[in-house]
């Protein structure tokens, strides 16, 4: 038989189409990729049970006469880092086709929204200190632990960001074309975490 | 591979040779990311903490020779038995199944030539190294934790544990996770991507599913582990509250945290040792594995169902009856598929023609052992009866007869098994026919009458016990067992050492094994394989006309891939041949960010909150040098 294609030299933008046209089965760092949402969903998931079940052994909650969190801004912040799903994936379209240059920009565009949100949303928390601290009770303790995990997911996501933008603009490649697609899977990941923490932050208002 | 040399072959051998050579001496082994190698880190580094595991039960079981002994005050008896526990469960165990037998020979048995994440795989071993050390220095500065291996909080919270030796324990696990982590996702990203051509799922041997379902379980099982450090460090060095019921917190949330992850890790222990069963069993009985497709799925569905009996271990603390009944069933539900496999090896060797090599002899041990250990597992979906026992030393002789019985003698059986092909060298058959019985009856002596001792209400964990309690005669014969069970490791450990050196050369294939590992040369080449070996059935090794076809195509330079650092990958299920990888070569990279991780680690005990900082800077430069490189710039 004809040996496969090595795909690790497919370093410009026809190259990379055709082996993402001849592909048969995802690329390593894809698995790895889903492999390290699992885990880290996991993770989550834990904090939000952990989030529950301190609620569930008290009538009162918050704790302490701590206020109850205000919806709207948390809900809209979180709206707006959701929507950069949508740049996020076009942008792998893009770099699919090979269309590098739309990829580095739709990515650029996610990148600096996804920043605000992380800035306004550390304003946010910085608010928050000064009615309760995490030392407060164990909400308090719960309520900032599960956001700043959130918060650092996106520290990491906004530094995988910086790279790829660094990467692409020397062009693309699929080992980067690799890399922006686990890229994008990690922002959904993000954006669907940031919306189940979010509701548990809001939980005693809602 | 099993070459006749004709001409073009030996200029093949030479050129892969050149391809795949590493840099020698130290620094090759220091920036190594051939999957043997690390494979060879993995079993030396868990060896020793094996040792410093062992020689903290001596102590213990010598504290406990006879009543109101001397040897440990009872904080250092408390600090043996945690760290004990700690370093034969995190830092013996599993990294010698996953990381040294798991890295040495998952990629030989699937024809791959290394791991997915070769660079990831070497920084999985340095990341355990740093955590084993960062867990030493803390004992041998003083701070050894002392509130078990499951460190109970309110024990071991604050107020009642003020020294460090928690937070060493806290972060060490922490750090570890990291690296068991990793090294799961190499595993299961291995089987999926980098499966010779044709070996498809149901093609692939019984010891890398025993591998997927275990590296399965850690995915799930670990972030509980680290939710659980997390909250407690986060209690402990800043203040917050988790734990404390009058600020709101709860202790039992650590015991569900804890054993969320501790269940299944049983499973995640045990489960490789099965699936070194399931290779050995074959090779020496002569024929294939009864129930094959029903033994992958058993292995699977051993480490699904471990996620759902977590409770078992809280009958004590006061559940509700339904949630108690609950995981009681559950407790129950899970023996069929242990059963399964344990049917299929007994029916194998019956059926087969058994030639008792110690291999064999290891894995017979185990499953006597794994059914004793079993059975008194079962006792403890009893409600009434786990509530009896609790915190006794009952449980302490079920865990060691399902940990030590059933997950170290197949380890031991599988050093003795792949020690031919590792080294080159065969080892003294009668020499490991008798450290085989030394260990065994060491292993019964010690643990068994610990069975009779709980159920007559000896508590686990003191430090000593009054001459009227009547428990003198059993515990001195327990000491007694623990020297001889000592004595019969280390007949195993000079054996191997003493082979190395003086065994008969091995030749390729010294006991007709199944798998393909034993097609290669011994040791294997840094290639592993000069042409990807073709594959149709699980039992590769068996099929002469592949390992024919393979030398055929190592003459003509088919399937050789010769081109670079090269392997296949393939589609998940089918295993058909979908690209050719460029694999990442040695790279320093691996060594440094593990070491500026370990800074980090470093600096939170210390409390020095800037110099961590710096550190995690360090750390994300470490993570940008790793990546700076692609593969087709190498």
């Amino acid at each position: 038989m004809s040996e496969p294609p090595r795909s690790m030299e497919a370093t410009g933008p026809g190259p990379v189409k055709e082996v993402v046209r001849e592909r048969r089965a995802q690329p390593s760092g894809w698995w790895g990729m889903v492999l390290l949402i699992a885990t880290e969903a996991t993770l989550f998931a834990c904090l939000i049970a952990t989030y529950f079940y301190l609620r569930f052994r008290t009538s009162e909650w918050p704790l302490g006469g701590i206020e109850k969190p205000s919806v709207t801004l948390p809900l809209l912040f979180t709206g707006m880092l959701v929507l950069t799903a949508v740049p996020i994936f076009l942008s792998v379209k893009a770099a699919k086709r090979g269309a590098v240059r739309w990829a580095w920009w739709l990515l650029a565009l996610a990148a600096v929204v996804q920043a605000t949100y992380l800035g306004l949303q550390i304003n946010q928390m910085v608010d928050d200190l000064h009615s309760f601290t995490p030392q407060a009770n164990a909400y308090g303790s719960i309520y900032y632990t599960l956001i700043t995990v959130h918060h650092a997911h996106v520290a990491v996501g906004l530094a995988i960001d910086a790279w790829l933008l660094w990467k692409l603009a020397r062009g693309i490649t699929n080992y980067r074309l690799i890399g922006l697609r686990a890229a994008a899977y990690y922002w959904y990941f993000v954006c669907a975490a940031a919306v189940a923490v979010t509701l548990t932050q809001l939980y005693p208002s809602l | 591979m099993a070459v006749t040399a004709k001409p073009a072959t030996p200029v093949r051998l030479k050129r892969l040779e050149a391809i795949w050579k590493e840099t020698p001496g130290f620094l090759g082994w220091l920036t190594t990311t051939d999957h043997k190698r690390i494979g060879i880190l993995y079993f030396f580094t868990s060896l020793f903490f094996f040792g410093a595991g062992g020689v903290e039960a001596l102590l213990m079981r010598t504290q406990l020779i006879g009543p109101n002994e001397a040897t440990l005050s009872p904080q250092a008896f408390n600090e043996m038995m945690s760290t004990h526990g700690t370093t034969m469960i995190f830092f013996f165990v599993v990294p010698m199944s996953l990381g040294a037998f798991g890295n040495y020979l998952l990629p030989l048995m699937i024809g791959a030539r290394d791991m997915a994440f070769p660079r990831l795989n070497a920084l999985s071993y340095w990341i355990f190294l740093c955590a084993g050390a960062f867990l030493y220095v803390g004992v041998f500065s003083g701070n050894a934790p002392s509130a078990g291996w499951f460190n109970y909080v309110p024990l071991a919270s604050k107020a009642y544990s003020p020294g460090p030796g928690i937070d060493f324990y806290a972060l060490s696990l922490l750090f570890i996770t990291v690296s068991t982590t990793t090294g799961a996702v190499n595993v299961i990203v291995t089987i999926f991507k980098l499966r010779a051509p044709g070996m498809s799922l149901n093609r692939m041997p019984l010891f890398c599913f025993a591998f997927l379902a275990v590296s399965f379980a850690l995915i799930f099982a670990l972030p509980a582990l680290s939710t659980a450090l997390i909250l407690l460090e986060l209690e402990r060095l800043l203040g917050f509250h988790f734990f404390i019921p009058a600020s709101g917190g709860a202790p039992i949330l650590w015991q569900n945290l804890f054993w969320i992850f501790g269940h299944p890790e049983v499973y995640i222990i045990i489960l490789p040792a099965f699936g070194i069963a399931t290779s050995i069993i074959p090779t020496f009985v002569r024929r294939k594995m009864v129930a094959f497709p029903m033994v992958a799925l058993a292995e699977i569905l051993v480490a699904f169902l471990g996620f759902g009996v977590w409770a078992h271990h809280m009958f004590a603390v006061g559940l509700a009856s339904a949630t108690a009944i609950y995981f009681a069933a559950a407790s129950l539900v899970i023996v069929i598929p242990s059963a399964i496999q344990l049917f299929s090896w007994i029916t194998t060797i019956v059926t087969g023609t058994p030639r008792f090599k110690t291999p064999l002899l290891w894995i017979i041990g185990f499953i006597v052992l794994f059914i004793m250990g079993g059975l008194s597992g079962v006792t403890f979906a009893a409600i009434p009866f786990d509530q009896q026992t609790t915190d006794t030393y009952y449980v302490v002789a079920h865990f060691h007869y399902v940990i030590f019985g059933a997950a170290v003698f197949p380890l031991l059986g599988g050093m003795y098994y792949w020690f031919p092909k590792v080294t080159g060298r065969m080892y003294y058959e009668r020499w490991g026919k008798a450290s085989f019985w030394l260990t065994f009856v060491g292993t019964n002596i010690t643990f068994f009458p610990m069975h009779i001792l709980g159920l007559d209400g000896m508590p686990r964990r003191d430090y000593t016990y009054g001459p009227e309690m009547g428990w003198t005669g059993l515990n001195l014969i327990e000491t007694l067992g623990a020297y001889l069970l000592a004595m019969g490791l280390l007949s195993v450990f000079v054996n191997l050492a003493v082979s190395l050196f003086k065994g008969e050369p091995a030749g390729n294939d010294p006991w007709e094994g199944d798998t393909l590992e034993w097609s290669t040369t011994s040791p294997p080449p840094a290639y592993n394989y000069a042409v990807i070996p073709k594959v149709s059935s699980p039992y590769a090794m068996w099929d002469k006309e592949d390992r024919e076809e393979d030398e055929r195509n190592l003459e003509l330079g088919r399937k050789t891939l010769e081109q670079g650092h090269e392997t296949p990958a393939s589609t998940a299920v089918d295993a058909e041949w979908d690209e050719t990888l460029e694999m990442p070569s040695h790279s320093a990279w691996p060594p440094l960010l593990a070491l500026a991780m370990s800074g980090i680690f470093a600096m939170v005990i210390l409390q020095q909150w800037f110099a961590a900082a710096v550190f995690v800077v360090l750390t994300a430069l470490a993570i940008a040098g790793f990546h700076l490189k692609e593969p087709e710039e190498a």
